[in-house]
């Protein structure tokens, strides 16, 4: 009896030290916002008494975690925000939120007409309108869809060699990776393929669905989850594990589901892992064997992305790229980019938005890098925009650091 | 020593007896005065369950009282809207209830006597139970649905004061009752001791109500007459949140900790009772062994208890009327006991009301209302079962939050929840109005100065059995030294913020010991760190 | 991951540890379960090439014999931290380096030998102001390290409020943590 305290995500563990008031990015650039502890368990236990008691400022939190992070608790501040915001946010999306949570939908329908999409992206009169019909900021630079789609070109020009491999995993590409930058998805097969690892595509694989949680799409949302779900258990069946490359991605597929979807993804939990955790691990225990290209160098900055902090696994990452010979790493300071996703294309978020990733901004504008490191996606667009500095996902620069040949050799 | 005669009638007692005879007295015209020797509600009034009772509990055994509530029942939800929360109510059946003679032919027994009070009562599947109230013990095999509720004890005995001075009653807080002017038989009046200034007085009136509560036992004693009362303490868990939205008592006969009350944010599970020595009443302590039964008997309502977190323990003295061949002081009714001291005694200008409960304040005080009439030969007939009180005539949280202009925020409608109508006189001037000073229970400052405005506080004790301040989970860790500041600011009296905070944070102390572990303990360490670590009450960094 | 010295827990006493060994040329890891006021020594030591994990937290340790091997955290799961010598800094109640249930006082990592009053009706006293003696309770040591079962474990050094008789609430708090860590690293060093 009463050894120890459970509550719905935590709530009641809260003792008020109101340490996550002092992390929470949006907090400190807009007034409107109550912050994660009363828009979190504060506000909690006055919904119990009654909804009316749902605040629609909760749609202010970017949902970065890092209250979480900060919680000394153990409160679940963030899920608990958006819990709510399931439970009792009644007004249904708009137009523009639906357009920018559906990466899926409007993926194939951007790449199918890429150059006049870009095009047209790129251009003042569209972003106008855009700006003034949809609320998506003017001022973003929209992120570029490719005109052929990652798994058009894997099925193309690599499915066909990766039946060859002794060992096989199963990647999920996500959204990102196919629609917008397949380049990375090509520097994943590379890897992998280097440490004679097959790479397979998840048959009917769907959307992560964080977009559409953000924006209030459950129905959705959910439904994805469960076609994931099954979809990974096959491939598990096979056995195959599966490996992603999107930090948002791995974490909604680790922890949204059952949290904020009441997916059940327990049988495939602990057969989904994040690239980087399995190249480290893979290398570590001897498994993978890296050969590294002689003279390479690089001076980069490694900025971990706030989902990466939830989920406590930077640290791979970085020692993965220390072992890098020619790799000299500066981790940058924790701060939130500000984008969070699709949060920060919305008209009415751009001005906070821009608040928020201003520190993380100075501190790489301080430490003046090639490039900067980062495994997130929407990081690459809000830093790239707004700093200058290219950034590149760890695949990518391992694609550029190992000797390919010499690796396949090796790993034979 | 200055005299005064002003008043036809003088009650001893701010508890809600006393505030709700206040209040029926001066709505038929009498010239009142009420003395409380604390704040209002700080005896058994503000020590309960805040049980909205249907009656049921007591349909089987004392149908007498059965009906009396149901009856309070149906008229406080029409005069006390804003103080009383439509729960529902269910009496559950469990497995090992029907190994002692409560299963479900016992079940049967209850649901006929609950009709034949009028109370209805229906009985439900335990499927339709869970479904209606989830946390409900999942092994029960049978469930009663009654119009039970929670009723903000607070509050009610609050607007039952603010309603008798809007009729001219004249209230005196702080104020003990030391002595009764008497001449021969005739009690003419009390002497009295402002506690806070230290200054006595006297006051007459030609009838003085004694509504003390168990303390009226002593009163009663220095007017030479004996009633013969028995102290039945009842102590009570105070839960972190709301575990239940539906009252849940146990189908059986009445017993320890069987009852579980949601009630604004948390959820209270009571009570025990025993006999306590009259000179306990004034400082109440909760034991280990209560703390252990009321979880005991709490997990069997409700498993997830077990697990919850319980922010404090209080206790309370029931002030029932002994039948000294009883010890447990279970099975003395909780009848009303109206006593004329003329006629019983021979003490003229005196009488006392005590006995029953919470629910039937407002027959209570009727009944002795009538006494005084009587008595003083004023023929006016009672309004109050009619007449809502000041904040229900409109009690809805959704509707009075739209008096606010523009969207209200979380500490206006949280104060609708709690002053009701009376949300108008909260002025919200500047955004430092908005601003929450309490962040666990949403109050802000606008709310604080209207409670000192217009709702009689003088501490922090006070403000919050009038908002809620530092209620919340945190017992005010966060909120003590801004409330504090904030009162003692709204008093005129900026010097009193460390005095006030240090009081506080002793009470909060006392009702945190009882259940002094897990995230509790945790809470007191942080308190303890807050206020006692560097500079001790230092106001300066407010 | 292996490292010279693990420190669980990123408080004043940790922070203060940490930087000292750093600075002896030890390879440390801070494991810091949320944030903490020491926010810019955590900095320091990060940008000085320390490991920080933050918002993860321990869940059991792996002992041979009288030693600690390592550890495993809730984030990092199978990928067990070892190092030659620990130090626990996990504070006390609050940030749950001792956990108190309604009928004992224990320490929850490694169930290490905790001194407290049994009679819980001596643990407060009535006036808020008063010492309470709850905050004097905490894990025992000897010779500096942490005692299981009466026997020591002999590189696993407790440091900071977690020790018995250390509490923040008391005014001369600060010195007495930043002693205790100071004390765990001379250990640490003499080995």
């Amino acid at each position: 009896m009463q050894e120890t305290n459970i509550s719905a995500k935590n709530f009641e563990q809260c003792q008020k030290c109101s340490l996550c008031e002092t992390v929470c990015p949006v907090m400190a650039n807009n007034p409107k916002y109550g912050g994660p502890k009363r828009s979190g368990p504060d506000g909690e236990r006055y919904r119990l008494k009654n909804g009316i008691f749902f605040d629609d400022s909760l749609k202010y939190c970017l949902n970065c975690k890092r209250c979480e992070v900060a919680c000394p608790s153990g409160v679940k501040i963030a899920d608990l925000i958006q819990q709510a915001r399931i439970d009792f946010g009644r007004q249904s999306p708009k137009l523009r939120d639906v357009m920018l949570a559906s990466t899926d939908q409007m993926g194939p329908l951007a790449s199918s007409f890429a150059p006049l999409v870009n095009f047209s992206l790129g251009l003042g009169a569209v972003k106008g309108i855009m700006d003034f019909t949809l609320g998506v900021d003017r001022r973003r630079t929209l992120p570029k869809y490719a005109s052929e789609t990652f798994v058009h070109w894997f099925k193309k020009n690599a499915a066909g060699a990766q039946d060859a491999f002794k060992k096989q995993i199963s990647y999920f590409h996500g959204c990102y990776a196919n629609y917008n930058y397949p380049q990375l998805g090509k520097d994943f097969v590379a890897v992998m393929n280097a440490f004679g690892i097959g790479v397979q595509l998840i048959n009917n694989e769907r959307c992560c669905g964080v977009a559409k949680i953000a924006n209030g799409m459950i129905p959705a949302a959910t439904r994805d989850a469960r076609i994931n779900v099954d979809a990974f258990a096959k491939e598990v069946k096979e056995g195959r594990e599966i490996v992603t490359v999107s930090t948002t991605c791995t974490m909604t597929l680790l922890e949204e589901y059952p949290e904020l979807l009441k997916v059940d993804n327990s049988v495939v939990r602990e057969h989904i892992h994040l690239v980087e955790k399995f190249l480290y691990k893979g290398i570590v225990s001897g498994e993978l064997k890296p050969v590294w290209k002689e003279g390479w160098k690089a001076r980069a900055a490694y900025h971990c992305p706030c989902h990466q902090e939830r989920l406590g696994w930077g640290i791979f990452t970085t020692e993965l790229l220390r072992m890098i010979p020619g790799m000299e790493l500066t981790e940058l300071e924790s701060n939130c980019c500000g984008i969070a996703g699709t949060y920060g294309f919305k008209k009415e978020n751009f001005k906070v938005s821009q608040l928020i990733g201003r520190p993380l901004f100075d501190n790489i504008a301080e430490v003046k890098p090639e490039f900067v490191v980062c495994e997130c996606e929407t990081c690459k667009w809000q830093i790239e925009m707004s700093t200058g500095v290219p950034v590149k996902n760890p695949v990518s620069i391992l694609a550029e650091a190992l000797d390919l040949k010499k690796t396949a050799s090796a790993n034979l | 020593m200055p005299v005064k005669n002003e008043f036809d009638v003088i009650i001893i007692g701010g508890g809600i007896t006393g505030a709700g005879t206040a209040r029926d007295c001066a709505m038929r015209g009498l010239r009142v005065l009420l003395i409380e020797r604390q704040d209002i509600a700080t005896g058994a009034t503000g020590r309960n369950h805040g049980l909205l009772h249907s009656g049921a509990r007591y349909a089987v055994k004392d149908s007498e009282s059965a009906e009396e509530c149901i009856r309070e029942n149906k008229i406080l939800r029409h005069i006390a809207a804003n103080c009383v929360e439509d729960t529902g109510g269910l009496f559950i059946t469990l497995p090992e209830d029907a190994e002692t003679g409560y299963g479900l032919d016992y079940q049967a027994t209850f649901l006929e006597a609950c009709n034949s009070a009028g109370i209805e009562a229906r009985a439900i599947s335990p499927r339709e139970a869970i479904d209606m109230e989830p946390s409900v013990n999942p092994t029960l095999i049978g469930a009663v649905v009654v119009p039970d509720g929670s009723v903000d004890p607070f509050r009610l005995c609050s607007a039952n004061v603010t309603d008798a001075v809007l009729h001219g009653a004249k209230v005196l807080a702080y104020t003990e009752f030391l002595d009764f002017i008497r001449e021969g038989d005739t009690i003419l009046g009390v002497k009295v001791l402002d506690t806070r200034s230290g200054e006595k007085a006297e006051y007459r009136a030609p009838v003085t109500v004694n509504a003390a509560g168990i303390w009226g036992h002593g009163v009663a004693e220095k007017a030479g007459v004996h009633i013969g009362m028995y102290p039945a303490k009842g102590a009570l868990l105070v839960f972190g949140h709301r575990v239940n939205n539906v009252v849940i008592n146990r189908c059986r006969k009445s017993a320890d900790g069987d009852i579980l009350v949601p009630g604004d944010s948390v959820t209270v599970i009571g009570t025990t009772s025993t006999k306590v020595p009259f000179e306990e009443c004034d400082n109440m302590e909760v034991t280990p062994d209560e703390v252990r039964l009321l979880l005991r008997e709490g997990c069997a309502l409700c498993p997830s208890l077990s697990s919850t977190r319980i922010l404090r323990a209080y206790a309370g003295v029931r002030p029932l009327v002994a039948d000294d061949s009883d010890p447990t002081g279970r099975s003395i009714s909780r009848g009303i006991v109206c006593l004329d001291h003329e006629s019983r005694d021979g003490v003229k200008g005196f009488v006392s009301i005590t006995g029953g409960k919470l629910m039937t304040y407002r027959l209570m005080a009727e009944l002795a209302t009538d006494a005084v009439c009587r008595k003083l030969g004023v023929s006016r007939s009672c309004t109050t079962a009619e007449t809502p009180l000041p904040g229900s005539m409109d009690g809805r949280i959704e509707s009075v939050s739209k008096r606010f202009e523009g969207k209200p925020t979380a500490g206006q409608k949280s104060a609708a929840g709690r002053q009701g109508d009376m949300v108008n006189k909260i002025i919200f001037e500047t955004e430092a109005d908005k601003q929450l000073i309490c962040e666990c229970e949403n109050v802000t400052l606008a709310e604080i100065k209207y409670a000192v405005r217009e709702l009689g506080v003088r501490n922090l004790q006070d403000l919050r059995r009038r908002t809620r301040v530092g209620m919340g989970t945190c017992q005010g860790t966060l909120c003590i030294r801004k409330a504090a500041k904030a009162l003692a600011e709204a008093l005129g009296q900026p010097e009193l913020a460390p005095k006030l905070a240090a009081d506080y944070l002793d009470e909060r102390w006392k009702g945190m010991r009882a259940v002094g572990w897990g995230d509790t303990l945790r809470e007191m360490e942080f308190m303890q760190r807050v206020y006692k670590y560097q500079k001790p009450y230092s106001y300066d960094e407010v | 991951m292996k490292f010279d010295v693990i420190i669980i827990g990123g408080g004043l006493a940790g922070m203060t540890a940490a930087t000292a060994l750093q600075e002896a040329g030890l390879k440390c890891a801070v494991i810091a379960e949320g944030l903490s006021l020491h926010n810019a020594s955590r900095r320091e030591f990060s940008t000085a090439g320390g490991t920080l994990l933050t918002g993860d937290r321990v869940t059991e340790g792996q002992f041979e014999d009288n030693r600690l091997l390592s550890v495993r955290t809730e984030k990092l799961e199978d990928v067990l931290l070892e190092a030659d010598s620990f130090i626990l800094a996990t504070g006390k109640f609050f940030s749950k380096g001792i956990v108190a249930d309604m009928d004992k006082v224990y320490e929850p990592l490694f169930g290490l030998d905790v001194e407290y009053e049994e009679d819980r009706s001596k643990w407060f006293d009535p006036s808020f102001t008063a010492p309470q003696k709850f905050l004097e309770f905490g894990v025992r040591t000897k010779d500096g390290c942490a005692l299981k079962d009466g026997k020591p474990i002999v590189n696993l050094f407790p440091a900071g409020e977690i020790l018995s008789g250390i509490s923040s609430a008391q005014s001369d708090a600060t010195e007495q943590i930043k002693k205790s860590a100071q004390d765990a690293v001379t250990a640490i060093r003499r080995k």
